[in-house]
Order: C-alpha cells, then sequence, then structure tokens
C-alpha cells in the first residue's frame, strides 16, 4: 500500500516528537488467539446445563399453518421443550434494530412485522416451530418428529408484480406489498424544468444481485436466565446495546433494557450480517420456556434460506446536464424487494439515495424509494449499506453522459463532485473535509488511466479477448451523525504497573478496530500500546454505542477514546508532580509529556520517570495513594464527515465464453489519517475482493416457481477463492481531518462499493455493452454479446438478473 | 451404537465414547473441546474445519470419526511449538494480519502447514493452489499468501543457518 501525504505533520520522525504509534502497523491485540485456536466464539462456549435449541423451518414459500402436531416430538427422550407459534409473543420485531436509533424525519418508521415463530409463513425459511433438547442429535431427530399440515397460498415472487393492484398480499395489512414508500427528505429544485431545459439527458436502470454476507460463523446464539430474572445473551452481534433495548420494547416487552445482559465474544465475520438481530429472539424464548441455557445455531443452508442479504435494488438513474458537462438534474428511483420481511430493506435503500445524490453539486434533485414485499427470503443492510447498489447503476449513467457529451469519465466526475465547503447533500451543513478529487489525480496517475483509456469511439470488434478500463468514485460515511444516535463513551484506567485497561463499545468482527482505537489511546495517554488491554464486547461493562457499522467506530468511538485519552494523560501530568519534586524537580503540569509509558518535562528528557510508578503509589502507596487514575470520555456526532474513494478496474472479456476477468484493480481513499496501514490495507484488500465477488461470481438463485433457493451452499454460491484475485493496489490519500481522531476518518466499508461499478464501466470499455444486472456472470455477458445487449433489457431482471 | 475409540491428536491419545454418526469435527470441539477447528459449511466446501490426518489435509467436517480412529491427527492447537511458541506460519499469519475474524484461519494454517512440510519452497502460484480449497471472507486472501511466503522463507532460513552450525 502506497501512501500520499498531503500535509507535512504526518513525517516529523519519532525522535522529534512525531506519533510513536499511529502510522505504525502494530498487531492487533486478538491476532494471536486467533492463529492458536484459541479465540472465543460464541459455538465455542459451554455453559453447564446448556441445551441444544434447532428451528423447523417452513418448506414452502407462503403457506398457513392450518395444525402442528408436537407430540411425537415431546415424548422423545431428551426433548425439554417444543414451541410453535402459541407459544411465541404476539408482539411483532424487525431484524433491523435502527428504529431505536432513527430520529422521524429521516425515515417515517420502520414496520415491525415478524414474530419469532409463526403461523402464516411468507418464505421457504419462515419458523414454524423450535425445538430444546439435551444434545443436538436429539434435537435434530425431534425436528423430524413434528407433525405440521400447512394450507398453500400463492406465493408471490415479483416485486413489480407485487405492486400490481390485486396482487396477492404477504402480510394482510400491507396494500400492494409496499412496505415502504418515501420521498428523499433532502429533495431541492425542480428537476422536472431542469430536465427540460438540459441540453443532454441521460438514463440507466438495472438491478444488484442478493449479495450474501456469507460470515464463516453461521449464525448461533446462547440465552439463559438466572434466578433473578435476568437474561444473557450471547451472540456474534455487531450492535449488542441497541439490540437488547429492541428485544425488551418490542418483542419481551416484560423485559426491561437493564435486564438484558448481551455479550459479543469474537465473531466470525459481519459485513452488516450482525447488525440485523438473528436467533437471539429464539435462544430468549427457548431459554425463558425451558429455565435452562440454550443455544440455537443454524447450518449453512439455513443461512443461505434465511435472513441475510443484500436487497435487490431496482433502480433508474437519469442525469441532466448542459453542454460543458455540469449536471443540472439528478433522479433516482429505487424499487426494493424486501423479501417476506422489511429489516434493513428501507434504509438500505434510503442510504443508496443519500450517497448516490449526494456526490455531485447539483440545485436539482429528486429521489424516491418504495420497498416491497414478496415470498423470497429476508434481506437486510451489507457493508456499504446501499452504496455499492447504487453506485452500480449511478456509475454507469455518468459513463453514458460522459460518452453523449464526448467528455471523459475522469473530466466530468472532476467536474462536478463536490468541493470542500460546499454544500453537503446529507445535512443542512458543509462538506467540511474531501480528498476525492486527490483520490481521482492519484488514483488515475498510478493506475495508468491515460494510457489504458483509448476514448469512447474506439474500435471494440477486434480479437477474442478484448480489454477495458472503467472509473467508480465514492462518498460513504465516517458514522451517520444527524441521522442516529451517533455517540459513543469510552472508559480508560492505569493499572499498578502502568498498563492500562480500554474499555470501549465496538465489536471486533476481524476488521481490527480494537488495535486502532488502542493506538489512538496509546498516542495520547502516554501509556505504551503494548500496555493496553481492550475490553469489549459485554453491555454490563461497556457503555452504550449503536455498534459497529457504517464505518463509524474509527471516527465516533475513536474520537471518544481519544478525549478519554487525553483526560488520562492530564491526570497522570498532575499526580506526577509530586513525585518530580521528591527529586527536587520543579515542574508545571503543563510542562510535562508523557510518552510511551514516561513521564518527563518537555525540556528535560533525560529526567523521565515511568507511568507505572506514579499509577502504583495511586492505589497502593499508604500515606499517598488517592483513587486509581481512570476517566471517562465521550464523543457526539452531529455532522456529516464522509470518506471517499476512487477505483479504477482493467478487465479482459473472453468473448467466446463470456468470461471476465478483472487484471488490475486500484482504490484510492481519502482517509484522513492512516492509523494502522497494515489494517487498513487488509481492509482496502478483503473489500475490493468481496467487491469483485458481487461484481462478476455472486448470485443468488430463485426458482420462480416455487422460491426455493437454487445455490444455498459453498459449492453452488461461488465466492471469490484465492484464485479469483487480480493484481490490487490501495493508494492512501492522507490529509488529516481535524475533526477526526488524530485526523483519522473512516475505511471499512468504501472498498465494497466501486469495484462493480468500475467493472461494469470497464466491461462497456472492452466490448460496447452496458450490464445492467448483477453479476456479470459468462452465461449473461454472451447474451449480450450475441444480441448487442438487446438480451438484457433494462429492469427486467427479477432476483439476480433470473429473467435473462 | 456407542463404540470406544482411540484418537491420536496432537501427539496425545484419547479414549472417547463415539457414535458412528459422528463427524470428526463435532468430536474434536464437542468431546476433546478443540474449539479452534471450525464448522462453518458441514459439508466440505469451505476448508475451515481442515485438520491434518495422516498428514493429509482433511475435512474433518465430513470425516466420519470411525474413519479417524488410530490416525494420527493435529489440529490447530498442536501447530504452536513446545514452549508455547508460535510456529513460524503462525508468526507470519501475526506479522501480515493474515488473520481478520478468525474463522477461517485454523483451516487455513493447518492447510499451508500440510503444503510447507511437502513444499517447503513453494512459488506464490503454488501456494495459491494449495489453498484455493479454502474460503476466506475478510482478507482478500492477499495478506494470507503474503504469510505462507514469509513462513517457507523463515523456515529456509533457519534450515540454511542450521547447515552452515
Amino acid at each position: 500500500m502506497k501512501t500520499i501525504h498531503l500535509s507535512e505533520d504526518a513525517n516529523t520522525p519519532q525522535d522529534q516528537g512525531g506519533m510513536l504509534y499511529v502510522g505504525q502497523s502494530l498487531q492487533k491485540p486478538d491476532v494471536a488467539q486467533k492463529v492458536t485456536g484459541q479465540a472465543v466464539y460464541t459455538d465455542d462456549i459451554d455453559l453447564p446445563g446448556l441445551t441444544e435449541g434447532r428451528i423447523l423451518h417452513c418448506p414452502h414459500a407462503f403457506a398457513r399453518v392450518k395444525s402442528i402436531d408436537t407430540s411425537k416430538a415431546e415424548a422423545l427422550p431428551g426433548v425439554l421443550a417444543v414451541l410453535t407459534h402459541k407459544d411465541a409473543p404476539e408482539e411483532r420485531f424487525s431484524r433491523s434494530t435502527m428504529a431505536e436509533a432513527l430520529p422521524s424525519f429521516a425515515y417515517d418508521g420502520e414496520r415491525q412485522d415478524q414474530r419469532i415463530l409463526t403461523d402464516i409463513c411468507r418464505y421457504r425459511g419462515d419458523c414454524v416451530a423450535a425445538v430444546v433438547a439435551e444434545d443436538i442429535y436429539i434435537a435434530e431427530q425431534a425436528l423430524d418428529l413434528i407433525e405440521v399440515e400447512y394450507e398453500l397460498l400463492d406465493p408471490i415472487f415479483d416485486p413489480f408484480e407485487a405492486m400490481k393492484p390485486g396482487a396477492v398480499a404477504v402480510h394482510d395489512d400491507v396494500k400492494n406489498n409496499v412496505a415502504f414508500e418515501m420521498d428523499h427528505p433532502f429533495n431541492v429544485g425542480d428537476t422536472k424544468k431542469a430536465f427540460e431545459e438540459a441540453d443532454v439527458v441521460v438514463e440507466f436502470s438495472g438491478v444488484n444481485s442478493r449479495q450474501k454476507h456469507l460470515h464463516m460463523e453461521t449464525d448461533s446464539a446462547i440465552a439463559h436466565f438466572d434466578d433473578n430474572g435476568r437474561v444473557t445473551v450471547i451472540s456474534p452481534s455487531q450492535g449488542p446495546h441497541l439490540g437488547k433495548k429492541h428485544l425488551s420494547e418490542r418483542v419481551f416487552t416484560d423485559l426491561e433494557d437493564g435486564d438484558i445482559r448481551w455479550i459479543s465474544p469474537a465473531i466470525g465475520g459481519g459485513f452488516g450480517a450482525r447488525l440485523a438481530l438473528g436467533l437471539e429472539p429464539m435462544a430468549v424464548l427457548l431459554a425463558k420456556a425451558t429455565k435452562r441455557p440454550v443455544r440455537v445455531t443454524s447450518t449453512r443452508e439455513e443461512d443461505f434460506n434465511g435472513y441475510s442479504s443484500r436487497t435487490d435494488q431496482h433502480q433508474t438513474v437519469r442525469l441532466a446536464a448542459m453542454k460543458d458537462g455540469t449536471v443540472v438534474g439528478i433522479e433516482q428511483h429505487v424499487i426494493s424487494d424486501a423479501g417476506a420481511y422489511l429489516s434493513h430493506s428501507a434504509t438500505t435503500s434510503l442510504v443508496n439515495m443519500q450517497k448516490s445524490l449526494g456526490l455531485f453539486r447539483c440545485d436539482n434533485v429528486f429521489g424516491h424509494v418504495k420497498v416491497v414485499y414478496t415470498n423470497t427470503p429476508v434481506t437486510a443492510g451489507y457493508r456499504g449499506y446501499g452504496n455499492a447498489e447504487g453506485a452500480f447503476i449511478f456509475q454507469q449513467a455518468t459513463d453514458i453522459l460522459a460518452e453523449k457529451l464526448g467528455m471523459s469519465p475522469i473530466e466530468l466526475r472532476s467536474k462536478n463532485i463536490r468541493k470542500e465547503g460546499e454544500q453537503s447533500f446529507f445535512l443542512p451543513c458543509k462538506l467540511e473535509h474531501t480528498r476525492l478529487q486527490e483520490c481521482i489525480d492519484e488514483g488515475a496517475k498510478a493506475f495508468g488511466w491515460d494510457e489504458k483509456f483509448k476514448g469512447w469511439d474506439r474500435d471494440r470488434s477486434e480479437g477474442r479477448f478484448r480489454r477495458g478500463v472503467g472509473m467508480s468514485i465514492l462518498n460513504h460515511a465516517s458514522g451517520a451523525g444527524g441521522f442516529l444516535l451517533e455517540h459513543s463513551s469510552a472508559i480508560m484506567k492505569v493499572q499498578a504497573d502502568g498498563s492500562a485497561n480500554l474499555v470501549i463499545s465496538p465489536c471486533e468482527m476481524g476488521q481490527g478496530i480494537l488495535g486502532a482505537l488502542a493506538q489512538v489511546a496509546a498516542e495520547l495517554s502516554g501509556v505504551p500500546y503494548e500496555k493496553i488491554r481492550v475490553v469489549t464486547g459485554d453491555t454490563d461493562v461497556t457503555l452504550f454505542d449503536i455498534g459497529s457499522h457504517a464505518s463509524r467506530s474509527m471516527f465516533v468511538v475513536g474520537n471518544a477514546v481519544a478525549n478519554c485519552a487525553r483526560k488520562i494523560n492530564e491526570i497522570i501530568r498532575e499526580r506526577a508532580i509530586p513525585h518530580f519534586e521528591k527529586r527536587q524537580i520543579k515542574v508545571d503540569k503543563d510542562d510535562l509529556i508523557v510518552r510511551g509509558g514516561e513521564i518527563f518535562p518537555e525540556d528535560r528528557p533525560d529526567q523521565a520517570i515511568p507511568v507505572g510508578e506514579v499509577a502504583h503509589d495511586e492505589i497502593y502507596n499508604f500515606s499517598e495513594a488517592g483513587s486509581q487514575i481512570s476517566a471517562p470520555g465521550a464523543y457526539l456526532s452531529t455532522s456529516h464527515h464522509p470518506n471517499h474513494q476512487a477505483a479504477f478496474a482493467e478487465v479482459e472479456v473472453d468473448t467466446e465464453t463470456g468470461h471476465v476477468s478483472v487484471v488490475k484493480y486500484l482504490a484510492a481513499h481519502d482517509i484522513g489519517r492512516t492509523i494502522n496501514p497494515l489494517l487498513v490495507e487488509s481492509q482496502m484488500d478483503g473489500s475490493a475482493v468481496q467487491g469483485l465477488g458481487f461484481a462478476l461470481k455472486e448470485d443468488f438463485v430463485l426458482d420462480q416457481k416455487t422460491g426455493e433457493v437454487l445455490n444455498d451452499t459453498l459449492l453452488t454460491y461461488t465466492v471469490p477463492t484465492v484464485m479469483d484475485v487480480p493484481e490490487m493496489e490501495a493508494l492512501m490519500i492522507e490529509d488529516p481531518y481535524e475533526k477526526g481522531p488524530l485526523g483519522a476518518k473512516g475505511v471499512g466499508e468504501a472498498g465494497v462499493v466501486n469495484p462493480a461499478a468500475a467493472v461494469a464501466n470497464a466491461i462497456y470499455d472492452a466490448i460496447g455493452v452496458r450490464v445492467h444486472s448483477l453479476p456479470a456472470s459468462p452465461e449473461k455477458v454472451l447474451a449480450m454479446l450475441q444480441t448487442d445487449g438487446q438480451e438484457m433489457p433494462s429492469g427486467a431482471s427479477h432476483v439476480s438478473g433470473q429473467r435473462l | 451404537m456407542k463404540m470406544l475409540a482411540t484418537f491420536t491428536v496432537n501427539g496425545r491419545e484419547h479414549d472417547i465414547v463415539i457414535e458412528p454418526h459422528m463427524v470428526l469435527a463435532d468430536i474434536l470441539r464437542d468431546q476433546l473441546r478443540l474449539t479452534g477447528t471450525k464448522r462453518a459449511c458441514s459439508g466440505g466446501n469451505c476448508g475451515a474445519c481442515t485438520v491434518l490426518v495422516d498428514g493429509e489435509p482433511t475435512c474433518s467436517c465430513i470425516t466420519l470419526g470411525v474413519l479417524a480412529r488410530d490416525k494420527k491427527i493435529e489440529t490447530v492447537e498442536g501447530l504452536a511449538a513446545a514452549k508455547g511458541e508460535f510456529s513460524a506460519l503462525q508468526s507470519a499469519f501475526i506479522n501480515n494480519n493474515a488473520a481478520q475474524c478468525g474463522f477461517c484461519t485454523s483451516g487455513m494454517l493447518m492447510t499451508a502447514e500440510s503444503l510447507l512440510r511437502d513444499n517447503p519452497r513453494p512459488t506464490r502460484e503454488e501456494a495459491k493452489v494449495a489453498i484455493s480449497g479454502n474460503i476466506c471472507r475478510c482478507t482478500g486472501y492477499v495478506k494470507i499468501v503474503d504469510a505462507i511466503m514469509d513462513a517457507a522463507a523463515e523456515i529456509q532460513k533457519a534450515e540454511d543457518m542450521a547447515e552452515e552450525v
């Protein structure tokens, strides 16, 4: 990974007061446990008396349970309970917990639309009954003994059919299956007029696939009640604090928020899936019924048929521009297929619009979203949260406009992107920090764009293997300040040996955030990085925080940690004064530096005393002890702090097989400051490959007659393997942002946004046809080639382009 | 039908009561509590459960326990050297940040361990082919391949030094 520093301070050497930890590729705290097998995930936990819960899923896409006979299952020795909809709370909830964190101005309500166990099954996989048994083998056997009589209903799989008058209602109380509809809250100007008066108008439509998160750890949850009626939930959650609020508010109304303790151990991959509730409500229900600790697990096949994937968003983007390339109007219409329940599909659609519509400076902007129920598996929030879905359409529309205007893709984008100090589209606030232009320029240079892009008019008809290049740009969040409860709090305490505990709320799902936050804490407190032990993942210990998503942890939690570490630094300096006095050194608090575990007067580094000496005496010195050095720190983000990225892809299309291979992929990221280059590079690598999977391989195929998922194994749903990874390069454009912790902005999600859009643009450059549905799999590309693009009419694909 | 079976895991013999339907991954995890081996697909498609059986990388989630009786089984817990020091491969995974969520890591390590025993000087392409059956959703594989190549170089360096001595 190469870094381009746009400001001077990053280059100060350590021995001249430069930063000791920030900017270093330090080892993250949890990595050693992960190479020895010692890291503990939910399924690794054993509790005294732990029982196993398994779920009976409906085998029909739409059915009413006429009767259930559980007697044979209950009679099986070792079975503790068999529960059905009659035993589940009537209260409805959404798997999305965002209803607890959203203001009404941005979002007018998330339907709470499902029960833990249901008698109306709305997709193949809906939960009909659950078993608790002494072991998993008995639980499995018991599932087979439950007899259910179903009344089959006519399912509906097509969101466009579902919206027609008279269509079957997936939910009785939702007319025409429209679960959610909203104009974008920040629509401005008059797009109708702008489009009439523009010199050039273009339109592009298409749909993305339901990419599965495919966290390697399948879903599981443990729940157990103690004798006081308090329940502990253990699960791989990305947002346990909101989880417990949501569970107590919506489902188990006899519980208060504080009656739930939620533990998130090591998480085997999240990518947004764990932001939604998974098996936790079921585990609580079963633990309540049996008065025993229960673990509920799911198989990989159940995970595929269940409740987590991207939402397929059918979109049309229209752009209006003047001859000089000034974009004067933008319209975006999104129709999203939520599947059987709403979950995160409405909010991801809205966020798609925020990002897509906010990229270009424009006075006339209109966005509209509709989210539709169908009898298909439930969709959810996925890394990028709508942004990758939007970029796939918006960035192709942008290229179409560039071609029509005879401008290069870089020229058109550079002309229209919002610049620093200009109005932001997200909130009524200014865009305070952006280095997107530098990402475009430096990225293009490193990629060799000028040599590789041969212009719009080039001949594309020669040879079996045809190469092309494409680009895409994005803006993404560093937390959703103004939209969500963007506050976080941290606590730090110094032990008698000069080590410290840093108590923070983010859940570690592999992104390395615990290490990066500890680096910030070490830099600003003066306690050495290797002596900071991070504590997280237990709501009884950590402070409220809305979870690990929206690339918010580095920015929002990082600022809370920075505030906390600065206080620790100050307390250490205050309390060090008597220690210097004992040595006949007169110092003022403000003249002291705490750095790397030592305290010294700024002008006399040779007089250093260890932090441990001060910390020890505060606790253990009988005559002088005061109180353990500790401090809380908090941060509330009320504004919008986007990070940006520009990406460039070169592809080679085999015109005989339709196979597209990516030859090179380069992404330049506007990061503010890199806290840990190794961790950032790891995020860039991983997100790019996940994005390339979204672009070219990952499909989620439903049988259009039965609603059955046809590829529900890792053999048939193909994710990128090591053999699919192209030559990749990441470029960090560094220029510290004064509001970020030591200048940092977010990075985790952005990398997944550009690949599909850049690859689609590169495919067009190579063969002259546009990709309207993802993935751009060989059979689709071949069909496009053979019919000059006619085989993939816009908006005609349904759930991953099954209507090819 | 319960039966008594002997498993030699990481050099230690265990006599365990099993049933014929039990797979090796479940025996290792649920009975021996060696939970470093992960169940991720239970279909032999992702490699997260890879252990070495008589030196061969094997998907323990589709290997019946009865077939692994009396064989030499190695899991991730056996990789570290005697005093708890990391092996060259483990160190390389740490230094390259080749483990993100960590759920595929045990399987990756065991597959790579087998590669380096058979082919101590793999090319980058050979390292890629070796782990091409192991799925990782986090890393994009780059750091994993880097780590394997670093470990190979490290092992080679140690051997060269030993020869010189």
